[in-house]
């Protein structure tokens, strides 16, 4: 352990350079210590353990942070124009962030929302010009830096990310976009979204994490339409990068939210983050994680239900190819009653790829008539690829309707017969069982534009063999007599 | 020679040999009629002229147009020109049947790395759809999913007009039917025929002959236990009607044995046995 601590210290993981850190951000002396506190938690808490329940199914040694820089520039000068075109693809935004490495490089919001008094800034400017609210909101209540040792870190290391807040009433039609780029080699970013949802506020809010292919093998397109290799600025990221965000939204009474996480990552960079809601009396949350990229990437999606007549839906859309690693865990906590949860997970997984979707219910004591719904669907789209599925339920109510399923089947021979019958090639319609299977997700999100965006990506990802070099043939699967549905629970 | 040539066709599925030496020849203008009781081997025949997956073809060969048809995929084989209105059609979900119809179509048209212009799609669906009598609502409903009985033979005689095909199987699209139901899809199938002027032909299997009131066969043949047992003019429908599969089971069970103890081929009646 000193060992690994001394090692990370080498590489700008150390309490010097937290302190270093918050100085050069100029930040009030209570963020330093808020800071200073949560990397003493670091170095207290353990690191995670195959061992542990939730490291079950994913090896925490690739989470590494050898050879990482917990802060890296924003390079000067113009986008280069892969990233404009990312920028660019979101067409008129209520509000637009934009995170370069661990800098924010661009700010805008709609002079209408801002006088209604939205705030929509990068955290450092946050912090400087709506310090209470950060104070009061920033790790508090909702996340807590000393619940694991990646947390901790977090909290210590936090740069970038952005503050959302919306006032008592205040109703903003168009989307707001936060996205995050990384383009620097051997960097890890530790991004924090704090939204403040005011009571009977309505928002939606997009958030985009991408960044070039990494030199990790296979590489595809960074992902977003348009996007390609240009002269400024790199091709490729040298080594492994890491990424350590916290998404916490806080809504107020009679909130709605509309949250969609697109997580695009190149192919170099590990993922360990967590999203977290916590809802208020009749506050209304729709949110959909969708996973396209990264080599590994474990992510906590979890809603509390703390006030009576809150309803979260929560869907999610993993799509892994090559030798991805998705490892997913849900929460659906119901502490209040006249509560509803309503879960939908889909993953494909493709080529070596694999998900783990563990999903967990739990019930409090008083959370009557609840309604709490759960379901993951699988597909596996390839001999070598793999998907688990874990439901979990724990219910101290008694009076509620729960309810949970999930089943992974590989492509279905019979439906693929009957659509090459009427004349569609195998690898075309491959593509239509696969759109199908997550058009029951995508039916349920009115954002057409996403929409569209996700049907491409989705495309993508189809069109690429093992080694991402986009030949687009499926090789011909021997026929499956099992072919429908196996549940497994 | 004829468009579609089955000769001594053997299959399988898993162990069980279901298919015993089939033998049919058909031709564009023409409309063949196939009988025969459950089990006969009817839907294998179908399915395996499609090119389904789950039946192994052991012996024989099938000629589509002089060519190889088992050395096909089912996709070539439809983009070819053969059709198959499916018994029990599957349901795909997720998958609209617009988009489904619009990309059947140009593949069996020919477009080959766009779709068909869509107001030309959409102007063809809807006449297709107002002559087979059939609820708009239905192409934007995800494909056979949560359709009746009755709607998904529909919706397959609608892909069949919409991919007009030069052979097509209808296997027993007219069970599960009620009788104003057969007599729409009946007069879809007719209207397809008369349009057709001889460029399509029909291998129309059922277990009833209810359906060939409203289609007039130009043939009709018997399947038994694998093997087409009897072939002839339309009269041989009506007989089967009165006389139910009895009187050919009786026969057929008389040269079985026959085959059995001396070889080659038999004949008892109407009933023949071909062995090659």
């Amino acid at each position: 352990m000193q060992e690994q601590m001394t090692h990370l210290a080498r590489a700008g993981f150390s309490r010097e350079s937290v302190l270093a850190l918050s100085e050069r951000l100029g930040e009030p002396a209570w963020m330093r210590e808020f800071r200073l506190a949560a990397w003493e938690a670091f170095e207290r808490l353990p690191w995670p353990a195959p061992a542990d329940p939730e490291w079950r199914r994913t090896d925490p040694t690739m989470f590494r942070l050898e050879g990482i820089r917990p802060f890296a520039d924003a390079p000067a000068g113009a986008l280069p124009a892969s990233l404009q075109q990312v920028v660019d693809a979101w067409r008129a935004p209520a509000g637009l962030l934009l995170q370069r490495n661990s800098q924010g490089v661009r700010s805008q919001l709609d002079p209408g929302a801002a006088r209604r008094g939205v705030v929509f800034t990068d955290l450092h400017t946050a912090l400087r010009e709506r310090g209470d609210l950060i104070r009061e909101y920033f790790m508090t209540t909702c996340v807590r830096p000393d619940e694991t040792k990646f947390r901790a870190l977090h909290a210590a290391l936090w740069s970038g990310g952005a503050l959302l807040y919306v006032p008592d009433g205040v109703e903003i039609t168009a989307p707001l976009v936060s996205l995050a780029w990384i383009d620097a080699d051997g960097v890890g970013v530790f991004p924090h979204l704090l939204v403040i949802a005011g009571p009977s506020s309505k928002v939606t809010l997009i958030t985009g994490a991408a960044s070039p292919p990494g030199e990790w093998p296979p590489s595809r397109g960074s992902g977003w339409p348009g996007s390609s290799t240009d002269g400024h600025g790199p091709a490729r990221v040298e080594g492994q990068a890491f990424a350590d965000p916290v998404t916490e939204l806080i809504l107020r009474d009679g909130a709605q939210v509309r949250l969609v996480t697109l997580q695009d990552w190149g192919s170099n960079v590990a993922e360990i983050g967590i999203i977290r809601s916590v809802l208020a009396r009749d506050a209304e949350l729709r949110s959909l994680l969708v996973g396209f990229g990264g080599k590994v990437v474990k992510t906590n999606v979890e809603s509390i239900l703390d006030g009576p007549g809150a309803t979260s839906e929560m869907l999610g859309l993993v799509f892994g190819d090559s030798r991805q690693h998705f490892d997913l865990h849900t929460l659906q906590e119901h502490r209040a009653p006249h509560t509803l949860s309503d879960l939908l997970y889909k993953n494909a997984v493709k080529d070596r790829a694999r998900s783990v979707f563990s999903g967990m219910i739990r019930v409090l004591p008083g959370a009557q008539k609840t309604n709490a719904f759960q379901a993951n669907r699988n597909l596996i789209l390839s001999e070598g690829a793999k998907a688990d599925s874990i439901p979990n339920l724990e219910i101290m109510a008694n009076d509620l309707r729960c309810t949970h399923g999930s089943a992974t089947s590989r492509l279905n021979e019979e439906h693929l017969f009957y659509l090459m019958s009427r004349g569609l090639a195998r690898a075309q319609a491959v593509r239509m069982v696969v759109e199908g299977f997550f058009a029951e997700l995508l039916d349920r999100v009115p954002l057409d534009d996403l929409r569209a965006r996700l049907q491409w990506e989705i495309e993508q990802k189809m069109a690429e063999d093992a080694d991402g070099n986009g030949t687009g043939e499926i090789p011909t699967r021997r026929p499956l007599r099992n072919g429908e549905p196996q549940p497994t629970s | 020679m004829a468009d579609l040539e089955i000769k001594d066709l053997t299959v399988q599925v898993e162990d069980k040999v279901i298919l015993k030496g089939a033998n049919l020849t058909l031709s564009k203008g023409e409309v063949h009629a196939l009988m025969g009781p459950n089990g006969s081997g009817k839907s294998t025949l179908a399915n395996v002229l499609m090119g389904n997956p789950f039946y192994q073809v052991v012996k024989g060969e099938v000629l589509y147009k002089g060519q190889d048809l088992l050395a096909m995929s089912p996709d070539e084989r439809a983009r070819r020109g053969l059709f198959i209105a499916f018994q029990y059609p599957v349901s795909i979900p997720g998958v609209t049947m617009s988009s489904f119809l619009r990309t059947a179509v140009s593949a069996r048209r020919g477009y080959d790395k766009e779709l068909m212009p869509v107001g030309e799609f959409q102007k063809l669906l809807k006449q297709k759809m107002d002559e087979l009598k059939i609820e708009p609502a239905i192409v934007s409903r995800y494909v056979n999913e949560g359709f009746s009985g009755g709607e998904k033979k529909r919706a397959e005689i609608l892909q069949m007009a919409m991919l007009e095909p030069e052979i097509a199987i209808m296997d027993e699209t007219d069970s599960g039917l009620d009788i104003d139901s057969v007599k729409v899809v009946s007069d879809g199938v007719n209207r397809m025929l008369e349009r057709a002027k001889g460029t399509m032909g029909i291998l129309l299997i059922t277990h009833y002959s209810r359906i060939l009131h409203f289609i007039k066969p130009s043939y009709v043949h018997v399947m038994f236990d694998g093997r087409f047992v009897v072939s002839g003019g339309p009269d041989l429908a009506e007989e089967l009607e009165q006389s139910g599969y009895e009187g050919i089971k009786a026969q057929f069970e008389v040269i079985a044995a026959e085959v059995q103890a001396e070889g080659a081929v038999r004949r008892a009646g109407k009933v023949f046995w071909v062995e090659h």
